[in-house]
């Protein structure tokens, strides 16, 4: 169809390129670097080299925002896919309610995280939803402030987050589910694998590539977030909940450390590509090897 | 409730798995209703008042009001946000799907070092955070005049959302047969009517998917507008709920109705076009 017509090739290809050339690889490009700069945001900047990278290390607000972000994704991928798994399995084996119950649990992952930062903030109140529930069962020992104690806010906000998007692993993995071969379910039935032989040597083998996909893009999805913290705990108590994207954000725009802000955007960049591309590479290899 | 699992029941000792299966399936509802409890609480404690619920978090309403809706509407200037937000969501949508299409026709079609690279640069920008470049952005709109406009926003989502619209378009173009194109091609149908003729009508169920994606992307991001709309009269609703509501001193029957009209189009959507919404979330498992 294209064969030495480059011209039409060109304008189909034009606009998209266009676009995106000037609206995301060429921001990508001068934010690498703006990070060499000591740019404050005008027109003036200086080069400077590393010098941005190399006083991220002497700052603290730098290596515990990436450690409360690394361990917030840490959480909300083994969680939010170990639930999602559970409720896929089950939904599996029961078709009556499969349907309703998958549609159900999807609709949070609907919804905006700053409407859901709306709904858990009253939930998770002194005087809120949760430690009403718990007075009400007769377990007031357990009330707790649960996004003012340092303890436990990075949890709590996690929890949104596992709330908003378990459903969302679940479709992953049902969908999984109904791909596996028939034959092959009914071949291991008949040799009476049942109950969790037939889950570890049969469906856990076959869900690999569901696995694959849930991790990488649950990893990226927590690594990348901004509204939750930033709506619940605004980074607090004491940054217990201070995220690189909070870090960025305020760097960026809250003043006099513009190119600062920008090269932690490119730490975060970093971190993203790296963590996601050597997690989906080794899950990748292991698909291969079962 | 009954146990559904296959045909278990008839070998020995299928009562007891069947007790166990229902068991099971109580649990699963149990589960389920924890995770929209949220919800329901939210929906019957925005429709209480303010006294009502302060007096009893849990209790059930002594009476039903409207009013908290009204003032929430008022407070976040529900119409006007609205409003933008649909027509910051609408444009960019039309805009990524026909630039996203047309570039993923090529791409598809030419199997040559340059297309894959090409294609690889727009699947790089799946991976690509927004903070990462929107300070160079802010920087580029401000040079190019584009802060505070529509516009500005619209092509900043295009972009940020082309790489899933080529994504997509391009691995539907490559499971479509050439064998049509090549007919229309020798009754001398050049690229450009046979992609409007006959492509783009198989686009439709793709196109579909990937408009709830990008559609729930952009109704509910904060990050774009709140850094790139500063004027009152352009802001979106998540923008207006985010800086004139603060969850930790608003009542509850304030900040429920606020959250509730912020979801409120898109549960109508959810609810007429379900299937699709359903495919379109789960649009990153598609390369699996």
């Amino acid at each position: 169809m294209f064969h030495r017509r480059r011209a039409t090739m060109a304008a189909f290809l034009l606009p998209a390129i266009v676009v995106y050339g000037a609206f995301m690889l060429y921001p990508l490009a001068r934010g690498v670097y703006l990070s060499m700069t000591d740019s404050l945001g005008g027109p003036m900047a200086n080069f400077v080299g590393t010098e941005q990278y190399r006083s991220m290390a002497d700052d603290p607000a730098v290596t515990s925002a990436l450690w409360h972000t690394v361990l917030y994704a840490v959480v909300v991928v083994v969680v939010q896919n170990g639930l999602g798994l559970l409720f896929a399995s089950m939904l599996f084996r029961r078709p009556k309610v499969r349907k309703t119950l998958s549609v159900v649990l999807l609709t949070p992952a609907l919804i905006s995280p700053v409407m859901a930062a709306f709904i858990w903030s009253y939930l998770f109140a002194p005087t809120g939803g949760i430690n009403a529930v718990l007075d009400l069962v007769g377990l007031h020992s357990l009330n707790h402030v649960w996004l003012g104690d340092t303890s436990t806010a990075l949890y709590s906000v996690a929890a949104v987050n596992i709330w908003m998007f378990t459903g969302y692993s679940c479709a992953i993995f049902l969908a999984s589910y109904m791909s596996m071969p028939t034959e092959l379910l009914e071949a291991a039935e008949l040799d009476g694998a049942r109950g969790w032989r037939r889950f570890a040597s049969i469906e856990w083998p076959l869900l690999a590539p569901a696995l694959t996909v849930n991790v990488t893009l649950s990893l990226i999805g927590s690594l990348k977030v901004f509204e939750f913290p930033l709506v619940l705990t605004n980074g607090g108590p004491a940054g217990a909940t201070e995220t690189l994207t909070l870090l960025v954000y305020r760097n960026v725009f809250g003043g006099g450390k513009f190119a600062y802000g920008v090269a932690l955007s490119v730490v975060l960049l970093v971190t993203v590509v790296v963590l996601s591309s050597a997690t989906s590479s080794l899950l990748r290899l292991r698909e291969r090897r079962i | 409730m009954t146990s559904d699992t296959t045909a278990t029941s008839t070998a020995p000792g299928g009562g007891l798995r069947r007790l166990t299966g229902g068991l099971g399936t109580v649990l699963l509802c149990l589960g389920t209703l924890l995770f929209v409890l949220p919800f329901l609480f939210t929906v019957v404690t925005s429709l209480r008042t303010a006294a009502d619920v302060a007096r009893s978090p849990l209790g059930f309403p002594d009476s039903l009001t409207l009013k908290n809706f009204s003032h929430a509407f008022s407070q976040i200037h529900y119409g006007r946000s609205t409003l933008n937000t649909l027509l910051i969501t609408g444009l960019s949508c039309v805009i990524v799907t026909v630039i996203g299409s047309l570039a993923a026709y090529p791409l598809a079609r030419i199997t040559q070092h340059w297309s894959t690279a090409v294609y690889r640069l727009f699947i790089l920008g799946t991976s690509v955070p927004v903070f990462v470049v929107v300070a160079p952005l802010y920087l580029l709109m401000r040079d190019l005049n584009l802060l505070d406009t529509y516009a500005g926003v619209v092509l900043i989502y295009t972009a940020l959302n082309l790489p899933v619209a080529v994504f997509f378009y391009t691995s539907f173009i490559r499971t479509i047969p050439g064998d049509l194109e090549e007919a229309a091609a020798l009754d001398g149908c050049g690229p450009f009517r046979t992609f409007f003729t006959i492509i783009l009508p198989l686009l439709r169920p793709v196109t579909s998917t990937l408009l709830t994606f990008v559609c729930l992307q952009i109704w509910n991001d904060l990050l774009v507008p709140l850094v790139f709309l500063q004027d009152p009269d352009k802001r979106t609703v998540m923008v207006n709920a985010y800086s004139f509501i603060d969850p930790h001193t608003v009542q509850p029957t304030t900040l429920f109705p606020a959250a509730l009209l912020g979801v409120l189009p898109l549960l109508v959507i959810f609810v007429f076009f379900q299937r699709q919404v359903v495919a379109g979330m789960s649009a990153g498992a598609v390369k699996s």
